[in-house]
């Protein structure tokens, strides 16, 4: 059980970082429910986990190499494993020290295969953690994200703006309409239910919130109201704060996909200029990817 | 059975804004344990034995002047009370005080029978009564009829039997960060390995089928038992090291909550100056000692003492 006296060349990954709270506020954003089962896979590029609601929802993170300090890969083919979100977050979120920026060394696999965690801070003090990990089940993969035509079906919009549209959208419930308007150019977000409610971004209107926005032709599709909620439920106080937009895109037969940034900045440099976009140095930055299936319905009209 | 006394602004301060809130979070139910000399404030020494027991110890003088006491116990009284009514009390004594100017107003603390409305039976009182120079406020805070002789011997000797001392205890370098740790720690399991050495380690593990999760504190001041930690030690992981130091007789190892763990450091409210943790003998109980200097040095205030005693969970359990 010693795993320190694990040697680094037997791991397939030992890495280091020093912001334990920017990866914790990226795992929890793709944290909908209490129980989840997570997929991780590792690769020379970084980590993916990734997580799913049965035929409906897949969230990712991305946590590019670049956010480690260390990252020493070895693996041949890319390693994958699952385990519960919910424990490696909570694991996590205990080495994070409030205050204190605290570096700590993941590594994969340990002698029984478990995801080891240790802190890197001090000698005299430790804090390590052993997560078993389980044979992958099989991930979905027609959640392939392909563009709806040659042209790009997306728009940009202030995170806090649209984790406040969906919010709202709880009361009509269900059911959530999302329509993209070339003529003028606008997206409207529209639940039907126990009355209703239609909330409208006019991209000229305001900038400041729909920052970007592509659409030749109308487009409208049905999604279901929990599974828009997920994608937005645990967005960290961090994306709020520092004021940054998520991308929406639509793809082929509806497929929605929600891209969030999460800074992985150290504590000391995250109050450093960010442009209005909300984009900083890319290095720093979890990429979170939501992709959510459209209802099938037949009343829904796409020409 | 008679108390009266006058609560000293010292002792008004260390109740309203340091003991009261850290007890509070030990429980709801407190006894009052009241001698010739001492003042004792009590949780889970008669009650339960599966509840943290914490013992907050104070010498007349450190709360109290003109302390008159009597009973046919030998002059000791004791009851039970719900310790959030008591802080209300003491709270809003306070606020009359510091609203009245004037040096004139103290707080007067007695034991009282009276007959509450809508009811034909006196009941027991723990009265608190504000005198300024224009007006008093009586505040009367239920407590439980006072113990029986036969009860009151045996919170005596439970408080006795409370008094035995660890023989190795560590000081933990800082709660705040502790008590941070422990609480997220929570989230992950219910039941808390810990191990302490004469090398002044302290080690604490939770163990599911899921997940270990760990932290070792080193190289802590230890008072009592101590040893010298083998050189071989320094490579080995806290786990190894920790179970090596078990077999050679160095370290104990109990199992405890960590719900009471996470509640013994709430004692930081009561802003100790430093805490020590120990195993008591045969891995009876895990020991919290919480210090407190006189204030302005480094010498040990001994007219105030807290120490809590966290029940040892049955290994075969987990």
């Amino acid at each position: 059980m010693s795993s320190s006296a694990m040697e680094a060349d037997t791991s397939d990954l030992v890495c280091q970082l020093d912001n334990v709270q920017g990866i914790v506020d990226a795992l929890s954003t793709v944290r909908w429910k209490r129980h989840q089962d997570a997929v991780v896979e590792l690769s020379e590029h970084g980590i993916v986990l990734i997580v799913e609601e049965t035929g409906c929802l897949q969230a990712k993170v991305y946590l590019q190499k670049e956010l480690f300090i260390r990252y020493e890969y070895t693996a041949q083919g890319r390693p994958r494993f699952g385990l519960s979100l919910g424990l490696f977050v909570d694991c996590l979120n205990t080495f994070s020290v409030p205050g204190h920026s605290s570096t700590i060394e993941i590594r994969y696999p340990g002698p029984d295969m478990q995801l080891l965690i240790k802190s890197a801070d001090s000698l005299d003090d430790c804090i390590y953690a052993e997560i078993r990990t389980r044979i992958p089940e099989t991930i979905s993969w027609d959640y392939n994200f392909e563009p709806a035509g040659s042209t790009p079906l997306s728009f940009t919009v202030k995170s806090a703006a649209l984790k406040e549209a969906i919010d709202d959208l709880e009361w009509p419930g269900s059911s959530i309409q999302i329509i993209l308007k070339p003529v003028p150019p606008s997206v409207t977000f529209r639940g039907e239910g126990h009355g209703d409610l239609q909330i409208d971004f006019m991209y000229y209107a305001n900038t400041d919130l729909l920052i970007a926005f592509h659409c030749e032709h109308q487009v409208s599709y049905r999604y279901k109201y929990k599974f828009l909620r997920a994608t937005t439920s645990n967005i960290p106080s961090s994306v709020t704060k520092d004021n940054r937009g998520s991308k929406l895109t639509i793809g082929r037969g509806g497929m929605l996909k929600v891209q969030h940034l999460v800074s992985v900045a150290r504590p000391s440099t995250s109050h450093q200029h960010i442009d209005s976009a909300g984009y900083q140095q890319p290095s720093r930055i979890a990429y979170i990817e939501f992709f959510v299936k459209p209802e099938e319905d037949e009343d829904t009209v796409n020409d | 059975m008679k108390f009266k006394a006058f609560v000293t602004e010292n002792g008004v301060s260390l109740l309203d804004r340091r003991f009261l809130p850290a007890l509070d979070k030990m429980g709801k139910i407190c006894h009052l344990f009241l001698t010739r000399e001492h003042a004792f404030f009590l949780h889970n020494l008669l009650t339960s034995p599966d509840g943290i027991q914490s013992i907050a110890q104070f010498r007349k003088q450190a709360l109290f002047d003109d302390y008159r006491i009597s009973s046919q116990n030998e002059d000791r009284i004791a009851f039970a009370f719900d310790i959030s009514l008591l802080l209300r009390a003491v709270r809003s004594s306070v606020s009359i005080i510091s609203s009245e100017s004037g040096g004139a107003n103290r707080l007067q603390v007695k034991l009282v029978k009276k007959l509450p409305p809508n009811s034909t039976q006196p009941m027991p009182f723990l009265t608190f009564e504000t005198k300024g120079y224009k007006s008093a406020v009586i505040q009367d805070v239920p407590i439980s009829k006072p113990l029986s002789r036969a009860q009151l011997l045996q919170l005596q000797a439970a408080l006795d039997a409370a008094q035995d001392l660890p023989r190795t205890l560590v000081q933990v370098p800082d709660l705040n960060r502790l008590q941070n740790f422990v609480d997220r720690m929570k989230h992950v399991g219910d039941l808390l390995n810990v191990s302490i050495s004469k090398y002044g380690d302290l080690h604490l593990q939770i163990s599911t089928t899921l997940i270990t999760l760990g932290a070792e504190f080193r190289k802590l001041l230890v008072v009592g038992d101590k040893a010298q930690a083998p050189d071989e030690d320094r490579d080995l992981s806290a786990q190894t090291r920790s179970e090596r130091a078990i077999l050679m007789g160095d370290a104990q190892s109990v199992q405890v909550s960590v719900r009471h763990f996470s509640k013994s450091l709430q004692c930081h409210l009561a802003k100790p100056d430093c805490a020590f943790y120990g195993i008591a003998p045969q891995g009876a109980c895990l020991t919290v000692i919480f210090q407190f200097f006189i204030p302005g040095t480094r010498q040990t205030d001994k007219s105030i003492s807290l120490h809590c005693r966290l029940p040892v969970l049955d290994p075969g359990s987990s």
